[in-house]
């Protein structure tokens, strides 16, 4: 049999169909389809409650511009949204809208020149200025002096407390200083081992030393302690005092008195199955509260704080925001639709559906916003919290940070193995090499 | 180039056709072995994050490793895995081997139930052992608490994680050993046995001096296998601890996921990658050598 001349008959079949594979396959979103228009793609958050707000918005945006085509695709689920927009930029299959922006990972996408410029467009200023106050919105802008985010969500980290749990134990008030928490946990926590449990825990925490655990528990205590820092000052670590070590130190406390357990929890969140008191979460735990343990009779208030601690109570902000991405061919027409998304009466969808807060200066004071807080209390502390929050410095090495951190955590905190200050220290070493290996 | 000219006229010479059967190999090895491991050399002298351009940095990031306390700590860790990994897994799967060689009633049925965890996928396995091993709700803590028995921090203690895990791996890849140590059981000659017999050997010593011997080469087999699989510890780890407690189950392969999926470090994760294959390489070749040499002894 003569093979070659076999493969020289299908090669430009073979040739062929592959051609035709390749079209078929590649679809961007951005550009001119046909004759219908311009056509976006735009990527919300992969929950369900993002994907409804999306899809609702998207069809409100279809309806009125019929020029401008807006096609809406969940981010591909991952580990992390991150990951899926480094792959995204690497492979230039970004969407021309995200709206699951984390600011941390800002530094990645601009140095990649992934992401538009927004303050180039003309109205930014204007159009910002009506929704996020200057103070806040400077924040926002990166260190090469623009902004590349529109702050669309805020999930300010406070402290829930289920109110049975505190009235059966004994607890009068909420415990807002370390001292109060820990004299709460006394009264709460019942180890009783029957049948292997204990009972009830004061709180837990996810033991396991993975990075972004940290954004949920030293974090946020960590800029409630010292009244509003972040981590890093011009690149360099400048966590290495006393409110850092103070938080190690009531975290040691809370897993050496037994107040939260040394283990993390499968198959059902133990605040809603009321088998814990107090839970550091963000404003979409008042949703699944809603859905999953309608009868809990629960409170919001902020992180405690050192007991001689003065001031208000800042804590970790966990924003969402909105990005245009370079591969788009169409950045004013994807502007009009990011602007479309954080119109007013579309922040109310989002409070509305999702129960996150929009990054508004007037969203106690402008009564279109009146009748959702009267119907959910709850949110009001979000909402009041929400201008005591802070952000992520703008550096590469975040994750590689919070990773050294939630070691320490881990040997110190959980187990009390090294000291507070010892195990801050050894944090701020190893931050230092982390900044020098990557520079 | 003398040589290069002998390979060209011997392959001028021999049957061209041959060369289309084999192109579909040589273009899956070019793309999926030779291009990444090429990349990777590449990779090695420079700092990328995969998203901005690649910027060349000489040998600095050996220089990062030398000075790294958690590359040598997972490597710690990785070879602590293999001590009790690799002799818990020829242990348990020549006993099992033997037993199921032993013409016991429901032998089929063992055998795929042993050899059922090794076609469960990994993450299944390790959710499924995160249960077993919870300190406050775990499978295993109840059982010890029905016994009166204070619960065992099975992943929360630094000391005991890492042999928790071994046991783990071992219970899930048990089942192909198994299967393996058949083989070898089953091609030894009967009349090796029928002559101990003759001999007056006692079950044992036809163990220690027919049986083993004669399956020197499936251990060296297995023990290679467990250790080249034990140094691509990563699942287990990744799922059941995230590297703790205190670092103490962060395997080479989970610090290297980390550098370069978390943090971005490509550069320094294939540097890691080809010291660990330095690394594996090594251990086999002794392992190698001394089983052989105790064999033969």
């Amino acid at each position: 049999m003569d093979v070659s001349a076999s493969f020289r008959r299908v090669l430009p079949v073979a040739l062929c169909a592959g051609a035709l594979l390749a079209g078929c396959s590649e679809q961007r979103g951005s550009g001119p389809r046909g004759s219908s228009g311009v056509v976006l793609t735009y990527w919300p958050a992969p929950n369900p409650q993002e994907i409804l707000l999306a899809d609702s918005l998207v069809r409100v945006w279809n309806r009125l511009h019929p020029e401008i085509r807006v096609e809406m695709q969940p981010i591909p689920v991952s580990i992390s949204t991150e990951e899926v927009l480094l792959a995204a930029i690497a492979g230039k299959t970004t969407p021309d809208v995200c709206s699951n922006i984390w600011p941390g990972a800002l530094h990645d996408y601009t140095q990649a020149g992934g992401l538009v410029r927004l303050d180039a467009f003309p109205d930014f200023d204007s159009v910002m200025s009506l929704r996020t106050p200057r103070e806040l919105l400077e924040r926002f802008r990166v260190a090469d002096g623009h902004f590349y985010e529109v702050p669309w969500k805020t999930n300010p980290l406070m402290m829930f407390y289920n109110r049975r749990l505190f009235r059966e134990a004994g607890v009068e008030g909420v415990p807002s200083t370390y001292g109060g928490y820990l004299a709460a946990g006394e009264k709460v926590v019942t180890h009783r081992y029957e049948g292997g449990t204990a009972d009830v825990w004061m709180g837990d925490r996810d033991v396991r030393p993975i990075w972004w655990q940290r954004l949920f528990d030293f974090y946020p205590f960590y800029i409630a302690a010292s009244g509003g820092r972040t981590l890093l000052t011009a690149g360099r670590p400048s966590f290495g005092d006393s409110s850092a070590a103070g938080v190690f130190a009531f975290f040691r406390e809370c897993y050496g008195r037994k107040y939260f357990p040394r283990t993390y929890f499968q198959g059902g969140d133990p605040f809603l199955l009321e088998k814990k008191a107090t839970h550091f979460s963000g404003p979409w735990e008042v949703a699944a509260i809603r859905k999953f343990a309608p009868q809990m009779d629960f409170g919001v208030a902020p992180v405690p704080v050192p007991d001689d601690h003065r001031g208000p109570v800042f804590t970790y902000g966990d924003y969402k925001d909105i990005s245009i991405f370079s591969t788009t061919t169409h950045p004013m027409e994807a502007w009009e639709f990011v602007k479309f998304l954080v119109s007013a009466e579309h922040d109310l969808l989002l409070l509305r559906i999702c129960d996150q807060i929009p990054v508004r200066g007037d969203l106690l004071e402008n009564p279109l916003f009146a009748g959702y807080f009267r119907e959910n209390p709850a949110m009001t502390e979000f909402a009041r919290q929400a201008v005591y929050t802070r952000g992520m410095d703008d550096a590469p090495d975040l994750k590689e940070i919070f990773d050294a951190i939630a070691q320490e955590y881990e040997s110190c905190a959980v187990y009390g193995r090294v000291g507070p200050s010892e195990a801050i220290r050894e944090a701020v070493g190893r931050t230092n090499l982390i900044v020098e290996w990557n520079r | 180039m003398t040589g290069l000219n002998q390979i060209l006229q011997r392959a001028r010479r021999s049957d061209r056709g041959a060369y289309w059967f084999i192109l579909p190999y040589v273009i899956f090895f070019c793309a999926f072995v030779a291009y990444p491991l090429v990349f990777s050399l590449i990779l090695v002298f420079h700092r990328w994050n995969i998203v901005t351009p690649m910027e060349w940095i000489g040998l600095k990031n050996f220089d990062r490793l030398i000075g790294d306390v958690l590359f040598y700590r997972s490597l710690l860790n990785t070879l602590t895995f293999l001590a009790i990994h690799i002799p818990l897994q020829v242990v348990v799967a020549l006993a099992l081997a033997l037993l199921l060689n032993a013409g016991v009633r429901g032998r089929g049925l063992f055998r795929a139930l042993y050899f059922l965890p090794v076609v469960v996928s990994g993450v299944a396995v390790t959710i499924l052992w995160q249960q077993i091993y919870s300190y406050d709700y775990g499978i295993l803590n109840n059982i010890l608490h029905a016994a009166g028995l204070p619960p065992v921090p099975w992943l929360v203690d630094p000391r005991l994680a890492m042999p928790s895990i071994a046991i783990m791996a071992t219970w899930k890849n048990v089942g192909i050993y198994i299967v393996l140590f058949l083989v070898g059981l089953q091609n030894i000659p009967r009349d090796l046995y029928e002559a101990a017999n003759l001999d007056g050997a006692s079950p044992f010593k036809q163990f220690r001096y027919v049986t083993l011997p004669m399956l020197n080469p499936t251990i060296v087999v297995i023990v290679v296998l467990s250790t080249i699989g034990g140094f691509s510890l990563f699942i287990e780890p990744y799922v059941l601890t995230g590297g703790g407690p205190m670092q103490s189950t962060l395997s080479g392969m989970l610090y290297i996921y980390n550098q370069a999926f978390s943090f971005g470090h490509m550069g320094y994760a294939a540097t890691l990658g080809f010291v660990y294959a330095l690394v594996i390489l090594g251990v086999v070749v002794l392992q190698r050598r001394v089983i052989e040499s105790e064999m033969s002894s």
